[in-house]
């Protein structure tokens, strides 16, 4: 097998030139999915460190009621639903299907997901604790 | 990466997956796309239940105590399997691809399955606290 010599900063290099090949689709994989873990952790100790609280309407509302908060967790649902989206194309593409059954998949999943997406930002911007 | 067929009846479909290189890094690549279609299929379904926050107190408690149940218990597991596959060997593959990690890449595999299979039987003990530890 051939010896691999190449450092991280000539992988950024490279990539930073082929936005045309799809290779920043590639990038930004690697990046939200990096960010994914980080985001996740705080979810998973948010939610079930005391999943009384983490499950909570009210606690949810104050959670919500403080702008950092939204912030991240809408951020999050985003780079998830945009990580997912280009994962499933990813998916799709490799079956090199006749393009109107391409289209036609690729275009139901991607419009359903930014149709959810729009759900999420609707439910969270919506969101009224006092509500019984 | 298999050859993937342009355009060729499902029989040629059986005939390349059955001759697919089993490989330790073949398993991992294809339960990363498994585990990354069902994560997003988990994300549209949490979507849609999480919008009952919309409809007040009492309804959004009502479903929280329906995932208390058994079934969604184990639901949740399945979910922190595949989360958990999905994000260890997500890091196995971005140290592949953005550091030098092709030099390793299974020992790093073993890594992930180790600390993923860890990670899954303590989330078991934590999730089934109240089924494993009757008071």
């Amino acid at each position: 097998m051939e010896q691999v010599t190449t450092e991280s900063a000539d992988y950024l290099r490279t990539y930073s030139r082929s936005r045309r090949s799809g290779a920043s689709s590639w990038m930004w994989q690697r990046i939200t999915g990096l960010a994914l873990v980080i985001l996740t952790v705080g979810h998973y100790v948010l939610m079930h460190y005391n999943p009384v609280s983490g499950h909570d309407y009210d606690a949810t509302g104050e959670r919500l009621a403080m702008p950092i908060f939204k912030g991240l967790y809408l951020a999050f649902i985003s780079i998830g639903m945009y990580h997912g989206l280009q994962g499933v194309y990813n998916v799709i593409r490799d079956f090199k299907l006749r393009p109107w059954l391409h289209l036609t998949i690729w275009g139901t999943i991607l419009i359903a997901g930014i149709v959810f997406l729009g759900i999420r930002w609707n439910t969270m911007l919506t969101f009224d604790p006092q509500k019984p | 990466m298999a050859y993937i067929p342009d355009r060729e009846p499902i029989s040629a479909w059986t005939r390349i997956a059955l001759a697919y290189r089993r490989h330790s890094g073949s398993y991992a690549y294809i339960l990363h796309r498994i585990s990354g279609i069902g994560l997003t299929v988990y994300l549209f379904i949490h979507i849609l239940a999480l919008s009952s926050l919309t409809k007040g107190k009492a309804e959004f408690m009502a479903e929280m105590k329906t995932f208390t149940t058994l079934p969604f218990k184990v639901m949740e597991w399945g979910l922190g399997l595949l989360v958990m596959f999905h994000a260890f060997n997500g890091i196995r593959i971005a140290v592949v691809d953005l550091g030098n990690g092709a030099r390793y890449q299974k020992k790093l595999l073993a890594f992930v399955y180790v600390v993923g299979v860890a990670v899954v039987l303590g989330m078991f003990v934590l999730i089934f606290n109240a089924e494993l530890f009757a008071r």
